[in-house]
């Protein structure tokens, strides 16, 4: 019984429903019949003459019914018509019974569920684009989902919650969610998802409880031992856990947030950089934050602050931890027992501090020390966690420098690993190449795109996406990069769209110069404005527009002219 | 400046023209149509079409299927011509008339939406 699908399930509650209202029907059905054909009648002359069994179902069946035609074939005898008295009230009674059967089985709540899942199971049985699962639809997993939406991704949700499987059908996605209230930790609700279809490309583990997402994910690996899966984790034992399942990708918020805290202290300007890349709305390409390196205090030692102090170590700073269960701490400066509060941070020595991290599990907490560090010292450099995402409002209204949203930065570095992996990796190799290599491509984006947010696409150059260089490129007629990237309208100039990497042949070639040659099968990732998306791919995919970059003219058309235009030449060359 | 593009845009713009001079006219007198005029447009529109092959572009497929639209209309309406042509003796009777004229008339639409079409591409390309 282990394959029972839920077609099954939807049947056979169905049957066990229905099976003594349709027993009850055929009984009455019989008696009924059986009756009326033995009783005689009167034919219009006044010959006895039985109702045959044709015409007895056909009077049973309008009777019954209450549509009630009247005597057919002809009048009927007093004896019949006793008979017919009977057969109303059974006829009757029995269709009652049978219609409120069927009442209550589409009200009763399994049977809802089973049907649910199989309408679910069925959906996603005939997805047929690549589509990624979703288990957990908090804060986090509906960012995520409109995260995917925005690229035109889809994504299968399942969460144990119905409110928010309610939410999710209220939400107007580009492309259909479809949506399941259930345990994701039961094998069988993930097969329905599809975790074991070849376009499901990976699945994504987000809910609240870290002990479920193991759960969820040992699962996962058990039923289909290829499938990507990345996992929302921030306790130590789980992670340990986690990683000997093998291809899986642990999202730390905190660890993430502390990491790019790191690289706002040390590499600023690559912060800023792929705080654009990243979209987020609040920063400016080429206005990097500055986070000073003076004294800083951290008030609430939990997951963020740990992570927070790890990193401010590894930058040579000493912090002031303000908690009031830790103790013995190696390398903090000093250790202060007791809740953050006034007298508190004054102890901590608040007014020469250069910054406070607020990383307590409570918004109301965060929120009162924020304010609280502002009257003090208004000019620290305030880092603040927010917990949930309704507070959004009350997190803007409190000004402090970085916030820390949990669920925004998973979703967010999610995204990054689901679509565009090759961004990290860029990322990466600024880190290494330092800050001036960082600054020219900042610059030479900025000189591109001006005020505009940048956008982050990827071509692949295959048929579908670059008809036209595919073309091109299969006639052994080279293309160099900086020839695509022309203006249509002004040779002279370019496209606004900077390309960052080209991956060939599984390796990634950062920054490539306009002179690289293009081949067949290369991943351009490229960074600019929405305009230049298009008109690029308009270029890729129009042979006669490609031709006039790199020819800088016009060539003929029809077969005419080019004839005249070949004729033409040879003329020329043997004059 | 590219001469396919003067040739090509004369031609289809000289096509609409003599179709229109050919329709312009009451529809029921013979008298206000010449069919010499008919069968100029035919062969430029022919000439047009002849023009447009081998263009493997969006914009030069739509050209090309307007341009066949017109052929097909045209045609038909100097079929009707001639089977008419001894009704009366200045031509073909009111009834075969009005029909000719509607037939060129429907050319002169999808004359008129190729032009429509050339006119936007050019201003599109901005080269």
């Amino acid at each position: 019984m282990a394959t029972t699908s839920e077609l099954d399930r939807v049947s056979m509650i169905v049957l066990r429903y229905m099976r003594g209202p349709i027993f009850v029907l055929i009984f009455v059905y019989a008696v009924g019949i059986t009756g009326m054909a033995l009783i005689p009648g009167v034919d219009a002359e006044g010959n006895p003459v039985n109702m045959s069994l044709f015409h007895a179902f056909y009077f049973f069946t309008y009777t019954a019914t209450t549509t009630g035609f009247g005597e057919i074939p002809s009048q009927f005898s007093d004896a019949q018509r006793l008979w017919a008295i009977l057969c109303i009230y059974m006829g009757v009674v029995a269709w009652l019974y049978a219609i409120g059967s069927i009442f209550r089985l589409v009200q009763n709540p399994h049977f809802l569920l089973a049907l649910n899942e199989h309408r679910f199971a069925r959906t996603v049985r005939g997805l047929r684009q690549p589509f990624y699962i979703v288990c957990g639809f908090g804060d986090t997993g509906s960012l995520l989902a409109r995260g995917l939406s925005d690229n035109w991704l889809r994504g299968v949700i399942i969460d144990i919650d119905p409110e928010r499987i309610k939410a999710l059908a209220l939400r107007d996605y580009n492309l259909s969610m479809p949506g399941l209230c259930a345990d994701p930790t039961v094998p069988r609700h993930l097969i329905d998802a599809g975790i074991r279809m070849p376009d499901c490309k990976a699945l994504v583990i987000l809910t609240v409880d870290e002990e479920i997402n193991t759960r969820i994910s040992t699962m996962a690996r058990l039923l289909n031992p290829e499938i990507r899966i990345l996992c929302r984790s921030s306790s130590r034992r789980h992670i340990e856990q986690l990683k000997s399942l093998g291809n899986i990708t642990i999202i730390n918020p905190f660890e993430i947030f502390a990491q790019l805290l790191s690289m706002a202290i040390t590499a600023p300007r690559l912060h800023n950089f792929n705080a654009c890349l990243v979209r987020n709305p609040d920063a400016r390409l080429g206005e990097p934050i500055s986070v000073p390196t003076g004294d800083w205090i951290i008030c609430g030692y939990g997951r963020m602050g740990r992570w927070m102090y790890r990193h401010f170590v590894q930058n040579g700073i000493k912090p002031v931890i303000i908690d009031p269960k830790v103790e013995g701490i190696e390398g903090a400066a000093r250790i202060i027992n007791g809740h953050a509060d006034r007298d508190s941070l004054q102890a901590a020595g608040i007014d020469h501090a250069a910054g406070v991290v607020v990383g307590t599990d409570s918004d109301h907490v965060n929120l009162s020390i924020v304010m609280c560090v502002k009257t003090l010292k208004p000019d620290a450099f305030t880092i603040v966690r927010q917990n949930s995402h309704e507070n959004q409002v009350a997190f803007d209204a409190a000004r402090a420098d970085l916030v820390l949203q949990s669920s925004l930065t998973t979703a967010r570095r999610v995204l990054k690993h689901l679509i565009s992996p090759q961004v990290q990796i860029f990322v990466d190799y600024l880190r290494e190449q330092g800050e001036d290599i960082c600054e020219l491509a900042v610059e030479r984006l900025k000189a591109m795109i001006g005020e505009q947010p940048p956008q982050l696409w990827q071509i692949e150059l295959d048929e579908r996406q670059a008809g036209a260089v595919i073309e091109r490129l299969r006639r052994d007629r080279p293309l160099t990069l900086g020839e695509m990237r022309r203006d249509p309208h002004d040779l002279e100039g370019s496209l606004p769209c900077m390309p960052i990497s080209i991956v060939r042949d599984k390796q990634q070639i950062m920054l490539p110069a306009d002179s690289e040659s293009l081949r067949a099968g290369d991943r351009l990732l490229f960074c600019g404005t929405e305009q230049g998306e298009r008109l690029l791919e308009a270029s890729m995919n129009n042979a006669y527009t490609l031709d006039y970059l790199v020819s800088g003219e016009d060539r003929p058309r029809g077969y005419f002219f080019r004839w005249l235009d070949t004729r033409g030449r040879n003329t020329a060359i043997r004059s | 400046m590219n001469l396919e593009r003067v040739v090509f845009g004369f031609v289809t713009i000289l096509a609409l023209a003599i179709t229109y001079a050919f329709v312009m006219g009451n529809i029921e007198f013979a008298s206000h149509h010449n069919v010499w005029m008919l069968t100029i447009a035919i062969l430029i529109n022919l000439v047009a079409t002849g023009l447009k092959l081998g263009d493997r572009s969006q914009v030069g497929a739509l050209l090309l299927a307007s341009s066949l639209v017109v052929d097909v209309l045209l045609i038909a309406a100097r079929v009707v011509w001639i089977i008419a042509e001894n009704e009366t003796d200045t031509g073909p009777g009111t009834q075969s008339l009005v029909n000719i004229i509607s037939l060129s008339g429907g050319a002169l639409v999808a004359s008129f939406v190729t032009v429509v079409i050339l006119v936007g591409d050019t201003l599109i390309s901005r080269r």
